[in-house]
């Protein structure tokens, strides 16, 4: 009895906790996603722009078209784009987050601050600096170099392969410093003890690596990485603005999800639709996520 | 430690902070029907000529001029509600359907009749005029120029056709020098070489004109332009050659001269090369500044809004736009003073928007930017074939206006 | 004796060639930044130019000069950091205490409310705008720096969340208990146990909070009116070099200035910040 008693306080507790927090998100992450749900069944567009009225999956009927051959290879894209970059991101910053460990590094806060740098700008700051200073074929940093070399210059952002590349460098660029910071934070967690008993043993680094340093960090990491697998997902700014900006295309036809469902719909002004749109992607990503597993698992208990 | 109490102290707190910022908006002044708010995304030229302008309705008027970036999706977002939309916004006139369809413009013949707007010139009104009524008080337009650099070519060299431009550009393009460029891949520059044969993006029905004789003639008749010009054709990289004296001549708007006067080049200013083929001029777009109404506005602050519109109707303000930033006046009066009359780079914009085309003000336009901007990476840039690609980009056009709706 | 020195000379190597290796890479990533900082020292009006130098070739600071003068960058300043404070502050009153149950209590709905708001994080945010406004309006929000706190607030929640409740996690729970047992409350065993132990992960939300307010501009604009509203990441975003307007080298200049504060504050931050974007302590 008492102890019921005392169990049905801690579920008031725990919710009169979080309250604050969950109402916040309940605001602002989750009202958003039922509104749209809701403005996709209705006829809201230039047209109607006050006088909406709820016309059923309509809106629905449509998008579907929109899933053609074009969608399918900006699906696939998509995969492909968040695969290499999560894969780079996290060789790299495991390495990169790896160097600054090393017992006797006396520059590491400087190594630190300088390799964040990226992060203290704004994004589109960045991405036009690449753009214009980096990547431009007539003037950007990288044709000048080439032509020291007497190369011919080349168009970075032309071509499909040498596009997709370029704004997985800029994705990179942008999101190295958060990755670097989570594992350097991860790597300083791992109690030094059990190298110890494996340098004993004569263990090679990369034994150490994946028989000790991994499995121990993988928990630590996993809601950054999961959280940074859909940002990836969801990327838009780097790939429209380097490639597919209006008035500024580069001739690369690379399309990721978002950016292809912009030219289709977004641009249209029709809300109604472009709603529909937006709810077929995001469940397009829960299945994903569903499938492939990536939730975090939590380590406790 | 008792910083941490701080801390969670502050969950409490942010009900009484948020509450009381909540109060220190803006809306007291909204309400006050003697105040205008005026939207806008102009250069600091341009607006204070406007702000010493509407300084003179003090103090029976007070206007403020607000700075707005984004300003087209801002109002789609705020425009019906009255509280955080402005009473006008000033801003070129090819949103005007968007923005009349969605119901949140009044016409400005409702406050000024319509017999009073005579002076202006017709392709000003016809560009304010979707259908039948008229959106917008124009005050200033801007069209495309023909630029050259002195230091490269001479007066007598400027191409009179477009045969004499390509010859220019075959004989010159050559060790990073370029005898013309343009941003031959945006929409807007294109569109010039599109209306000089007659074809067109989208006509006053809504119906878009890629797959047209006309149009397929142009893009093919100006890919060999093209085929002379750098691969890259953002404005950064266009307008810089021009700067740099990378390349002689280029087709630019004049919001690009002060840059090349500052940067000391001799820039000279002509009228737009005839195409041999059809014996018309390149005709670009123009794009005509204006003052509109918002219907909140319209109803509840009439005569503030009918003052404001008054002032701008006065010949002075255009006079004063031609002289601070090389603005040509909508007003046709304007043309009667010397200051105007004796500024080549306005006078070679009225001599261009005597073939220019306005920019179109329906709702599908939208689509149509995108649309033509894939058409012409596909066909300059990608090498596609063309005959295929306007077909694919007609088919594109027609299906998203049908998703328009 | 020999193995020993052995190891050393091996170590030794090693660091060289990790200086080297670090050495390499941040000249790499500061490529596009050196960039820009020679831009804004120099007094052509160009982001391009065919023949580029890291040093300037006419050196000048008037477009830091013209970038305090000239543009009301102090006044933006000032906007961004109230914002920041205010949000980063929030931020942590609501997270805290909501990661600490979500790491101690076992309530029913926990399991499925973290699992369900990392999904939910995978909307595409596009068409939040219009979502978000209608929220805002009615509230009488719209226009004002609490409207803009709420939103940014509500979007860094689940990461907060998630990141301080990993936190916890790690640390051990008896010690809680034994205070539990002398009679200490809920709040007194946040305030005094918990929270100085889990320093780093409040230094690491609040800095990732307060980039994340700092940068943010997409909001700022459409929320807020008027110059005199901007932040900083707003207002550089309005001095934005378009086609029509707009000098290169005073929105180089401004970036940069846009960006120290956050490297000081980052700087500052570090020694608390090493433990802390993840969890502490794993000990198995």
């Amino acid at each position: 009895m008492n102890n019921r008693k005392k169990k049905w306080s801690e579920v008031v507790f725990s919710y009169l906790w979080s309250a604050p927090s969950l109402i916040l998100i309940l605001l602002i992450v989750i009202f958003p996603i039922l509104y749209t749900g809701y403005i996709s069944l209705t006829n809201m567009n230039v047209y109607h722009w006050n006088n909406y009225e709820i016309i059923g999956l309509e809106n629905y009927k449509d998008a579907l078209l929109v899933f053609d051959n074009g969608f399918l290879t900006a699906l696939l894209l998509t995969v492909l784009w968040t695969i290499i970059n999560m894969i780079l991101q996290l060789i790299i910053a495991f390495l990169v987050a790896s160097l600054l460990n090393l017992k006797g590094l006396r520059l590491r806060n400087i190594y630190r601050t300088l390799l964040i740098f990226p992060w203290a700008m704004p994004g589109y700051v960045s991405i036009l600096l690449w753009k214009t200073g980096m990547f431009n074929s007539q003037f950007g940093l990288l044709n000048q170099w080439l032509e020291k070399f007497g190369i011919q210059p080349v168009r970075w952002l032309g071509g499909n392969v040498s596009a997709f590349l370029s704004c997985t460098v800029v994705n990179l660029w942008l999101a190295l410093p958060f990755m670097i910071t989570i594992i350097d934070g991860a790597l300083q967690s791992v109690d030094k003890s059990y190298y110890e008993s494996a340098l004993l043993d004569g263990a090679s680094w990369l034994k150490r690596t994946f028989y000790i340093t991994i499995p121990l960090i993988k928990p630590i990491i996993a809601p950054s990485v999961v959280i940074t697998t859909f940002t990836t997902f969801k990327q838009f700014d780097v790939i429209y603005l380097l490639t597919q900006q209006v008035g500024a295309k580069t001739g690369a036809d690379i399309h990721t999800i978002l950016t292809y469902a912009y030219e289709k719909a977004f641009i249209t002004n029709n809300y109604g639709y472009s709603s529909a749109i937006s709810i077929i992607i995001f469940v397009i990503l829960i299945a994903f996520s569903v499938i492939t597993n990536i939730k975090p698992k939590e380590e406790r208990q | 430690m008792k910083k941490m109490l701080a801390v969670l102290l502050c969950v409490g707190m942010t009900v009484g902070l948020l509450s009381g910022c909540g109060k220190s908006g803006k809306q007291e002044k909204k309400d006050d029907v003697t105040t205008i708010t005026i939207w806008h995304d102009k250069e600091d030229a341009v607006a204070e000529a406007l702000q010493e302008e509407l300084e003179k309705l003090e103090p029976e008027v007070h206007v403020v001029l607000e700075k707005k970036s984004d300003l087209t999706e801002a109002l789609k977002v705020v425009g019906n509600d009255p509280k955080a939309a402005p009473d006008m916004y000033f801003f070129a006139h090819d949103k005007i359907g968007v923005y009349a369809e969605m119901g949140i413009l009044a016409p400005i013949t409702d406050i000024i009749p319509k017999e009073e707007l005579n002076d202006y010139m017709d392709m000003t009104l016809e560009a304010a005029t979707y259908k039948g009524d008229i959106y917008q008080l124009p005050i200033y337009y801007e069209t495309l120029l023909f630029m050259y650099n002195r230091l490269y070519m001479t007066d007598e060299e400027v191409p009179k056709t477009t045969e004499e431009l390509y010859a220019y550009m075959k004989e010159n393009t050559q060790g990073g020098h370029y005898g013309f460029v343009e941003q031959h891949s945006t929409p807007y520059y294109a569109a010039g070489w599109i209306y000089g044969f007659g074809g067109y993006l989208i006509n006053a029905d809504g119906e878009p004109g890629l797959d047209c004789d006309e149009t397929i003639q142009a893009l093919k008749y100006h890919k060999k332009f093209v085929d002379l010009m750098p691969g890259e054709t953002e404005y950064a990289t266009v307008n810089t050659l021009f700067n740099e004296g990378k390349a002689h001549a280029t087709i630019a708007g004049p919001w690009l001269i002060p840059t090349v006067k500052a940067s000391g080049m001799d820039v000279g200013v002509a009228a737009m090369p005839i195409i041999d083929e059809t014996g018309n001029p390149i005709s670009p777009y123009t794009g005509v500044q204006g003052i509109q109404v918002l219907k909140y506005a319209a109803e509840n602050k009439s005569e503030a809004v009918e003052k404001v519109l008054r002032q701008l109707m006065e010949p002075d303000i255009g006079v004063k736009l031609a002289q601070a930033s090389g603005c040509a006046p909508a007003n046709e009066k304007c043309y009667e003073m010397e200051e105007v009359t004796s500024d080549d780079v306005v006078m070679a914009m009225k001599e261009t928007a005597e073939n220019a085309v306005p920019m179109p003000n329906i709702p599908e336009m939208d689509v149509m930017w995108t649309v033509t901007g894939n058409l012409l990476t596909d066909v300059n840039m990608s090498g596609k074939d063309i005959n295929e690609s306007v077909k694919k980009a007609q088919k594109e056009a027609e299906q998203l206006i049908e998703n328009m709706k | 004796m020999r193995r020993a020195s052995k190891k050393k000379r091996r170590e030794k190597i090693g660091l060289l060639t990790a200086n080297v290796g670090l050495i390499v890479l941040c000249f790499i990533v500061l490529v596009p930044i050196l960039y820009a900082v020679s831009v804004s020292l120099n007094a052509e009006n160009s982001l391009l130019s065919s023949d580029f130098s890291f040093i300037p070739k006419k050196f000048t600071l008037d477009n830091y000069r013209a970038v305090f003068m000239d543009e009301p960058v102090l006044h933006w300043l000032k906007n961004s950091l109230i914002l920041a404070i205010i949000t980063v502050f929030i931020s942590l009153g609501t997270g805290i205490p909501a990661a600490y149950v979500f790491s101690r209590k076992n309530f029913p709905g926990r399991k499925i409310i973290l699992q369900l708001l990392i999904l939910l994080y995978a909307f595409p945010s596009l068409l939040s705008m219009t979502a978000l406004y209608r929220l805002l309006t009615p509230m009488g929000l719209l226009n004002t720096r609490a409207g803009l706190v709420i939103v940014y607030t509500g979007t860094m929640a689940v990461f907060a969340l998630w990141n301080m409740k990993g936190y916890f996690d790690t640390i051990p729970v008896e010690i809680e208990e034994a205070a539990r047992i002398d009679g200490a409350s809920n709040i007194q065993l946040v305030t005094r146990i918990v929270l100085p132990l889990a320093k780093p992960t409040i230094a690491v939300t609040a800095m990732m909070v307060l980039i994340y307010v700092w940068n943010e501009y997409i909001f700022a604009i459409n929320f807020m009116t008027g110059s005199d509203t901007y932040t900083l990441a707003a207002g550089l975003y309005s001095l934005q070099a378009t086609e029509m307007s707009g000098s290169w080298p005073i929105f180089a200049a401004a970036s940069m200035v846009v960006s120290i504060p956050i490297l000081l504050i980052f700087f500052a931050l570090q020694k608390n910040m090493q433990t802390g974007l993840t969890s502490g302590g794993v000990k198995g």
